[in-house]
Formats: structure tokens, C-alpha cells, sequence
């Protein structure tokens, strides 16, 4: 029987050669569909519109997912990376948007958040995969996953003070 | 050019004698800006560049920042009889601050990113479409903008109508045709630059300031050829004296502001490089001292701990020569500022009595809570007084022009300080106040939200925030979070006020010689005020809410129109965007504790209005 951490550990070699993968999986459509075009246009795979580049290999969970400590990591992650200056402190939002709403631009399946965080996406969204290693980034996808559940570390404080009182 | 010379031309508008002077069309419109009551005795006032005929050609109207027009066939009897006289959606949804142009009959638009200029035929029922001229300003940009990717208005010289994209460019166009003249870069979005500022044109030059304070970028101010759009100058607000344009012209009032190279020395080793003091909001000018005026931003990162030193030249107020750029004196507002209190904030420029004689003043109601009137020809600070609920410093020593600071009240790491007024979106935002040389008054659209702050560790990386900041804003003592002041200068107090309870207010304000004062909230009302009295004597709600300029100006037809847009946004305004959960108080910057509730009372899409009687 295979360990959790054997498994993490499997997962993220996989998941360090992911953007290779997906750009030959992109070509690889790409002459996939041109056949198509030529031959037969049968496809059981859906056209779109699909939020965020598609690719085959099926999603993939993240290895993180409900780690207390690696939710934690993810969240110190989130503030010195600086995603929480765009995202909002505890990603609510300002010059990039919420990732507390439910709403996902790109898709909200593990591997589509991986992908977000490590490609990029247009309109402001840096590739950190240029920067950080991939269990940094699936650290970071699983502190966003967390936002709004009961695992979210260090959820933000929702009280508003009284009015302090001038001197 | 004739226009520009017009407007720079100087006038003695003696407010005694205003009411002849004023530069109206027709005879009788002159009998309707008689002043219904004589100003306060110790008001007397020269405004130093006023309007040109009927139009509003500065991003200000005039270059002195009043945004006063002497047109009053619109008045304190009438004005409650406006309505609509045309309006049209950009097709936009984010924030439209600034004010339109209009000159020769056509009304002049700029829109929020992606920035498109709108000319408008104000000749022809319901006001139609001329042109439209794209600038294709790059998406990057948008990435980068710290809070909404908006536009503070355009500038109209030598047939050009001139302004900023924000992609960190500046354009002119041909306002007849709608052709490019010239487009010229002046910073790079890759490294978090962007411009958002009104450009000002002052003679021969457009001056164009930067933002991205919340990114590591430099500040600067850039000085184009209004002809060719060639750059004559570029001076920095952080670095050495040769960068900054300091030499032997630079007489600072105060000695905190003196010495060799603080730009440099005044900080940690290379912080300067990132150090912000950016120019995002206004430029003044005085066209008889031949001097430009503008305040500068916060400090990067946020997190004051990090940054050692009066981080010089943030958080000041700096005057230039404008033909050369060379600084001319300097007072820094708040050294190692911790509260994010950019001092972007209109500079208002006038003569008045002051003690026993008449000085050349600069009002500048800052983002600290403190109304600072200044000598604008040496720098000496004449009074700072509290406007809006302050507690971050007591007050200002006059004899030194240094803060009284409050330690109490500065955040650190590694703790939350709590209850800090105001909260970092000032006392006043960037939205502009309007200065009537018939009352003495000023009219603040002010803010009354305080903050909680913890620093936290901050990470320079080229094109993404540089903070270490942790915010979290809520109103104000009172409960209220807007209110629009009479600030009787002179006095140095307020004359009236009027409280705007659920909002700040984002918006600025116009007033007229018809005695009307004109503002906006961000829930969408539009109002007008007795500029004596503060009395409302008309409001109107709009389709989003107002962070825009009221302008005025007279039509093809002699009559008097006002001009506002609405399209909610900024970096309050924000939070009305569906891309803002109200279940974070931290997000934006902090914004969202104090702002959720405008997710009911409006929503984004921005309109232009034009009201007439």
C-alpha cells in the first residue's frame, strides 16, 4: 500500500514536468483536430468554450488538499509572493480578482488552479512557474481551495470596530 | 495656441470687483453674477488664471486648480428647474473619474482603460458622436493598476486635446479630425508603471506625472513639448540632486528639508530605486511666478519598518520651475510615512489677505486630516488645521513645518495598531476640491474612515505590489464616512457642512459664480448645493455612482450647461465591482470593511451626463 507521502511524493515529479506535458498535449491537439478537419469529424471530446487552455491527462488532485500544515505554508506563500497585494490580504479581491467567491475564470479543479498559478493568466497574472517550484505552487493552490471552508488558516477577522474616539 | 494664451493671460479679479470682470459672454449675463451678499471681510481674493470664455479646457478648468467658472446664468434661484439634456453610455465599466473638456463646441471625453476619447457635437440635438479615437493602449497595464484602471481627464492646447493612457503613454489629438499628432512613453508597465494622472499644459509643455506607488516605482514628473510631444525634462522625487533637478535654485523654508542629495540619504541603501513618490493626481501652475506645483505619494514598501529614514522626496509638496524643471523648494508633509498618505492632492493656487497683507497661498487639503495653506513662493507653512477626524499627529509646529506626531498611532510589525484616523484613503481621496474666489470658501469632499494596521514582511518583485501591509478600514467617529465642507480658509475653519452617511465621497466638487456648488456620490446622487449656506437645492440620482467632476460650460446656444459622468469605481469604488467579495474586510488594500454596503446602493457603468435648464 502506498503512503500518503509516497503518493505526494509520485505526484509532484509528476507535477514538475506539468508544463512540458501540457504544451506537447497542445501541440499534440493541435494536429489531433487539423486530421479531424481532414478525416471524419467525430470527436466525443467537447469543443468549448472550456475556461483556460485545454489539455488532456484529466485533472489531477492536489497532494496538498486538507494538509493543515501545507495550508498554512500555502497561506505565508500567498503574502510573500505578493498574490495577496493584488488578490486582497485574504484574496477577496482589489487588482486581481476574488478568489473567496466561488466564481472561477479558469476553472476551479485542482489542475486548473495549479495551472493558473504556474501559466499565468491574462490581464496581470504572473507565471510564477518560471519562479517557484511545484510544491510551492500546489501549496498555494491548496490554501485557495481552502478560502471559505472551514479549513481556510488564518480566515479574516469580520469584526468592524466601534468608531475610535478622538482625543 | 490663442486659447492657451488666453487662459494664462493674468487678471486681476479683485472679488470686489468679480462681478464686472467676470468673463461672460453677453451684457446681461453679467447683471445675473451680481454677488448676492458681500464676501467675508477677511476674504479678499485674486484668482490667478481664470477660465476662458464659456469653455474648460485644463483638466481643472484653470491651471490654478480652483475648478471655479464664473458662468451664472445656472444660480441659486434656477438651478433646481435642471434636468437632463443628453447622455450616453462609454460602454464601460469601471471607473470614471476626471471631467470632460469642451471647447469649440464639442465636449471631450476620455474614458477609463482601454481610454478611448470621445468628441461630442454640442451643436446638435441630444448631443451626437463626432469621433472616436482609440489609442490601443496595452492590457498589460491593466494588470498593474493598483486600483482600477482609470483616467483623470485630458488637457486641450494648440488644437490638441492631450492626456494619458495607461499604459504610461501620453497622446495628442488633433480635436478637430480625431487624428494622433504624437504619442510618447514615458514609463514601462513591466515594472508596475502606469499613468492615471490629468496631464496639465502649462505654455509649451504637458507635464505627466506616474503611478504605481504600490509597486516599487519611481516617481517622476516628465515635461513634453505640447508641439511635437519631444521630452524637455524629467525629474524624479526620489534619488541624487541631479536626478531630482535640485541645484542652486532650491530654497527649502524649513531646515528638515535641507541638505545634499536626500533623496538618497534619507533612505536604506538602493531603497530609493523603489521607493514611490509617485504623481498621480494633479499638476498646478502659477503662470506669473512661471512655477509648477504638485504633491507626491507614499513610500514603497508600505511597511514603514522597512524603510528607515525620512524617505525623501515622498509625501511632499514640491514647486519646479516650469521651463526647466530645476525644484525650487520642497516641505515633506509626513517623514517615513506609515499610513500610505499619498499627498497627490490638488494644490489650490490664489492671492489673499493673509494677516495684514496679500500672499501668494497654495491650499492643499491633504490625505493627514490637515488643511495646509502654504506660501507657494517660499514654502512656509501658514496653518495645518484638522478638517476631518485626525489622530495619527496633534497638529503641525508652524515655526519647523514638522508633523506633531502621535507614536501611539504607528504601526510596526508584528502587532496590529487599531483605531488610527484617518485611514489610508485620507481624510480626502485624489477627488478634487472647488474654491469660489466669492466666498472664501473651499468645498472638501472629505472622508471620515479610520483603520486598523499590522506590517507584515514585504518582497520586491518587478510588477507585483510591494507592501507588507495588512489593512482593514471602517467608518469614522460619527458613523458617517462622507461629507462635503465649506472650509472657510481665512478663518481656518469650516463654514457649514453636509454629511454624506453610507458613502466617502470619491467625487469632486465645481463651484460657480452663480453661487451653486456641484458634487456627486458614490451611491449616484448628484446635488447642488448654496455655496454660502451649504443648503441642497437640487439633487438628481444617476445610473452608477459618482467618483467624476462636475464641469460647466456655455453652449452654442448661450445657455449654460453642467457636465458630470457616473460609472462607479476607484479604489474605493471598487468594491461595487463583482470582482470584490464584501467577506474580506482586508481585500483591496483594506478598503473593503468600510465600503461593503455599496454592493446594494449601486454598480458599475459609466454614463456622461450633460444638464441644462
Amino acid at each position: 500500500m502506498c503512503s500518503a507521502s509516497d503518493r505526494r511524493r509520485a505526484l509532484l515529479r509528476w507535477s514538475a514536468p506539468f508544463l512540458l506535458c501540457a504544451l506537447a498535449s497542445a501541440c499534440e491537439n493541435g494536429k489531433h483536430e487539423s486530421m479531424a478537419l481532414a478525416e471524419a469529424p467525430v470527436s466525443d471530446r467537447p469543443v468549448g468554450p472550456i475556461p483556460g487552455p485545454q489539455r488532456d491527462g484529466g485533472s489531477i488532485d492536489n497532494p496538498y488538499a486538507g494538509d493543515p500544515i501545507a495550508l498554512n505554508q500555502g497561506r505565508q506563500y500567498f503574502l510573500r509572493y505578493n498574490c495577496a497585494g493584488c488578490h486582497g490580504d485574504h484574496a477577496g479581491g482589489g487588482m486581481g480578482p476574488s478568489l473567496r467567491d466561488g466564481d472561477w475564470i479558469y476553472g476551479g479543479s485542482d489542475s486548473a488552479v495549479f495551472a493558473s498559478i504556474a501559466e499565468g493568466r491574462a490581464h496581470g497574472m504572473p507565471a510564477w512557474g518560471t519562479k517557484l517550484p511545484a510544491d510551492v505552487v500546489w501549496k498555494l493552490a491548496a490554501y485557495v481551495k481552502s478560502l471559505r471552508t472551514d479549513q481556510e488558516p488564518s480566515p479574516p477577522d469580520q469584526t468592524i470596530p466601534p468608531p475610535p474616539k478622538m482625543p | 495656441m490663442r486659447a492657451s494664451l488666453a487662459l494664462f493671460a493674468v487678471s486681476a479679479l479683485f472679488l470686489g470687483l468679480s462681478c464686472k470682470k467676470t468673463p461672460e459672454k453677453t451684457a446681461s449675463q453679467t447683471e445675473v453674477t451680481a454677488a448676492p451678499s458681500p464676501p467675508p471681510a477677511s476674504g479678499d481674493v485674486r484668482t490667478i488664471s481664470p477660465l476662458p470664455n464659456g469653455e474648460w479646457t485644463l483638466p481643472a478648468g484653470d491651471a490654478a486648480n480652483t475648478r471655479f467658472s464664473p458662468l451664472a446664468r445656472i444660480d441659486t434661484s434656477n438651478v433646481k428647474g435642471l434636468s437632463v439634456k443628453s447622455s450616453f453610455s462609454t460602454g464601460i465599466t469601471k471607473g470614471h473619474e476626471g471631467q470632460p473638456l469642451v471647447v469649440k463646441n464639442t465636449l471631450y471625453v476620455v474614458t477609463p482603460y482601454p481610454n478611448v476619447l470621445i468628441a461630442v457635437d454640442l451643436t446638435k440635438p441630444g448631443h451626437p458622436i463626432k469621433w472616436k479615437y482609440d489609442p490601443h493602449a496595452s492590457a498589460r497595464a491593466v494588470g498593474v493598476a493598483c486600483c482600477d484602471v482609470v483616467n483623470r481627464g485630458a488637457s486641450y492646447a494648440d488644437g490638441k486635446v492631450i492626456y494619458n493612457t495607461l499604459d504610461a503613454q501620453t497622446v495628442a489629438v488633433d480635436a478637430e479630425t480625431g487624428q494622433e499628432v504624437w504619442k510618447t512613453k514615458t514609463g514601462e508597465p513591466d515594472k508596475g508603471e502606469t499613468t492615471t494622472m490629468a496631464a496639465l499644459v502649462a505654455k509649451n509643455l504637458v507635464l505627466v506625472g506616474n503611478s504605481g506607488g504600490e509597486l516599487g516605482v519611481r516617481g517622476k514628473l516628465v515635461a513634453l513639448d505640447v508641439a511635437t510631444g519631444r521630452e524637455v525634462w524629467r525629474a524624479y522625487n526620489t534619488g541624487s540632486d541631479e536626478d531630482c533637478r535640485i541645484g542652486p535654485d532650491f530654497k527649502p523654508f524649513y531646515p528638515k528639508d535641507q541638505g545634499k542629495d536626500l533623496g538618497v540619504t534619507t533612505w536604506g541603501p538602493e531603497q530609493w530605486k523603489v521607493g514611490g513618490a509617485t504623481i498621480w493626481g494633479w499638476v498646478s501652475y502659477d503662470p506669473d511666478l512661471d512655477v509648477v506645483y504638485y504633491g507626491t505619494g507614499n513610500p514603497g514598501p508600505w511597511n514603514a519598518d522597512l524603510r528607515p529614514g525620512d524617505n525623501k522626496w515622498t509625501i511632499s509638496i514640491i514647486a519646479r520651475n516650469r521651463s526647466d524643471g530645476m525644484m525650487r523648494w520642497a516641505t515633506q508633509l509626513a517623514p517615513n510615512d506609515a499610513w500610505d498618505y499619498d499627498e497627490i492632492n490638488e494644490n489650490v493656487l490664489f492671492d489673499m489677505k493673509w494677516g495684514d497683507r496679500m500672499r501668494k497661498l497654495l491650499v492643499h487639503p491633504g490625505r493627514t486630516g490637515f488643511m495646509f495653506v502654504l506660501d507657494r513662493e517660499t514654502g512656509e507653512m501658514l496653518a495645518a488645521d484638522k478638517f476631518e477626524p485626525t489622530n495619527w499627529a496633534s497638529g503641525y509646529d508652524l515655526k519647523t513645518g514638522k508633523a506633531k506626531e502621535v507614536p501611539e498611532k504607528r504601526p510596526h510589525m508584528g502587532k496590529v495598531t487599531k483605531g488610527i484616523c484617518p485611514s489610508s484613503t485620507g481624510a480626502k481621496e485624489f477627488a478634487p476640491t472647488a474654491f469660489s474666489p466669492r466666498t472664501g470658501l473651499l468645498y472638501v469632499p472629505a472622508h471620515n474612515t479610520c483603520m486598523d494596521v499590522e506590517f507584515v514582511d514585504a518582497n520586491y518583485i518587478a510588477g507585483t505590489p510591494y507592501l507588507g501591509n495588512s489593512t482593514k478600514m471602517y467608518p469614522g467617529p460619527g458613523g458617517y464616512q462622507g461629507e462635503l465642507i465649506g472650509w472657510n480658509v481665512a478663518e481656518k475653519k469650516a463654514a457649514w457642512s453636509v454629511k454624506e452617511e453610507k458613502l466617502p465621497l470619491t467625487g469632486g466638487v465645481l463651484a460657480t459664480g452663480g453661487d451653486v456648488v456641484f458634487y456627486g456620490t458614490m451611491d449616484g446622487w448628484f446635488k447642488a448645493l448654496d455655496a454660502r449656506s451649504g443648503q441642497e437645492l437640487w439633487k438628481q440620482k444617476l445610473a452608477s455612482g459618482i467618483v467624476g467632476n462636475p464641469m460647466t460650460f456655455l453652449g452654442p446656444d448661450d445657455k449654460q450647461y453642467v457636465a458630470i459622468y457616473a460609472g462607479v469605481g476607484g479604489w474605493m469604488g471598487a468594491v461595487a465591482q463583482p470582482t470584490i467579495s464584501a467577506d474580506d474586510p482586508y481585500a483591496a488594500l483594506g478598503v473593503v470593511g468600510a465600503m461593503k454596503e455599496i454592493k446594494h446602493l449601486t454598480a458599475p457603468g459609466d454614463v456622461v451626463y450633460v444638464f441644462g435648464l
